[in-house]
């Protein structure tokens, strides 16, 4: 659901950011989603299908690019890359971690002329 | 054909307009807890418990956040206090804007904020709407499993409140693994048991909300 407001805020972001670069047409938008987000993918590609017509952003498509989750253990001193949100080191299973990354959702780069 | 680098996330005008109420909230001196859970979790029932042994020592605003309707608000404006709804209408959240739209009707210097976000363990994680912090209800009839489920507010909430312990007889919860489950996502989270029905509980919590109100008084005289 609340993915038509994020879409919304990636619209608007991507067409600020084209204007600023003259940029009338953008063909690609790069964006970066980490996995331990609330982010579907399939919901923001059915909004953006809406919410880029009469903009700079009419024939974009959003290549998606996951960003694994990573968290570092302060008693193991070791990083691991984890496929599920359970924050605590595989290798040891101490709760002293830290989240490396997992959490982004921004855009990367956008194509266009 | 041109790349440009852009390197900002897409949630940065809520992110900068979160900050700006955070910043308006800090000079009022106010606490502001964001209160997220399921429909009928117990978020009414929570805050009204905290109201009615707080009201008499600290000036308590309480914000409701609901898609329609103004029943809540109803409830907590019976204790006698302050009440201000935001109706999210399409939304499954509070956002920074909605909140920086009430800005304006704050006109008195209140210790402490309680916001209710809209029922729902998912959106509202997501954006910050300037609070000091997430306060995560869970109650047990919703199983102890729920933590791994929505990780990500658990993760997010410096504290999480287990709610309706006065059922604990008849539903299948554990406390202990509702308490593995939350420090799975969140080591550091300050986890209470209540029941907001009998009231257990509410004393430990208490005691912490007036520790953080003390502090930010405390920050806010330098
Ligand atoms: N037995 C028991 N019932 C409770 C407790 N806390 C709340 N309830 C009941 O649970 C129901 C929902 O409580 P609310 O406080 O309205 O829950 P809420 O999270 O504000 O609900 P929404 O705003 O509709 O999402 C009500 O019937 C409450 O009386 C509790 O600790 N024990
Ligand atoms: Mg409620
Ligand atoms: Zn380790």
């Amino acid at each position: 659901m609340h993915e038509f407001s994020v879409t919304k805020s990636l619209v608007d972001l991507c067409n600020e950011e084209a204007g600023r670069n003259n940029i009338e047409d953008v063909k690609k938008i790069h964006l970066k989603v980490g996995k331990f987000t609330g982010f579907s993918p399939d919901s923001i590609r059915f909004y953006f299908e809406h919410l880029k017509v009469n903009t700079r952003c009419r024939h974009a498509s959003i290549v998606f690019e996951e960003i694994a989750i990573r968290i570092k253990c302060s008693n193991c001193c070791k990083d691991h890359t984890i496929e599920d949100p359970v924050l605590l080191c595989p290798a040891c299973g101490s709760d002293r971690i830290e989240l490396m990354s997992g959490r982004e959702f921004y855009v990367a780069s956008i194509e266009g002329e | 054909m041109k790349r440009i680098k852009i390197l900002k996330p897409v949630l940065v005008s809520n992110q900068q307009r979160a900050r700006e109420n955070r910043t308006f909230f800090d000079r009022m001196g106010s606490l502001v807890i964001n209160i997220i859970a399921s429909p009928g979790a117990g978020k009414t029932s929570f805050i009204t418990n905290l109201v009615k042994r707080m009201k008499n020592i600290h000036r308590i605003l309480v914000v409701e956040g609901d898609i329609k309707g103004q029943i809540d608000s109803e409830i907590i404006s019976k204790l006698g206090i302050d009440v201000i709804q935001i109706n999210t209408a399409t939304e499954c959240h509070l956002d920074a804007f909605m909140t920086a739209q009430i800005l304006p009707k704050i006109r008195k210097r209140y210790d402490l904020i309680l916001v209710e976000n809209v029922g729902n363990l998912v959106c509202p994680a997501e954006f910050e709407i300037g609070e000091d912090y997430k306060l995560a209800i869970l109650s047990t009839p919703e199983g102890h499993d729920k933590p791994l489920k929505y990780p990500l507010l658990f993760h997010l909430s410096r504290v999480v409140v287990i709610n309706k312990c006065d059922l604990l007889p008849y539903v299948d919860f554990s406390i202990d693994s509702a308490k593995k489950n939350i420090r799975k996502e969140n080591p550091k989270a300050l986890i209470f048991e209540v029941s907001a029905k009998t009231g257990e509980g509410f004393g430990e919590v208490i005691a912490q909300v007036e520790k953080e109100i003390n502090a930010g008084k405390k920050k806010s005289q330098h």
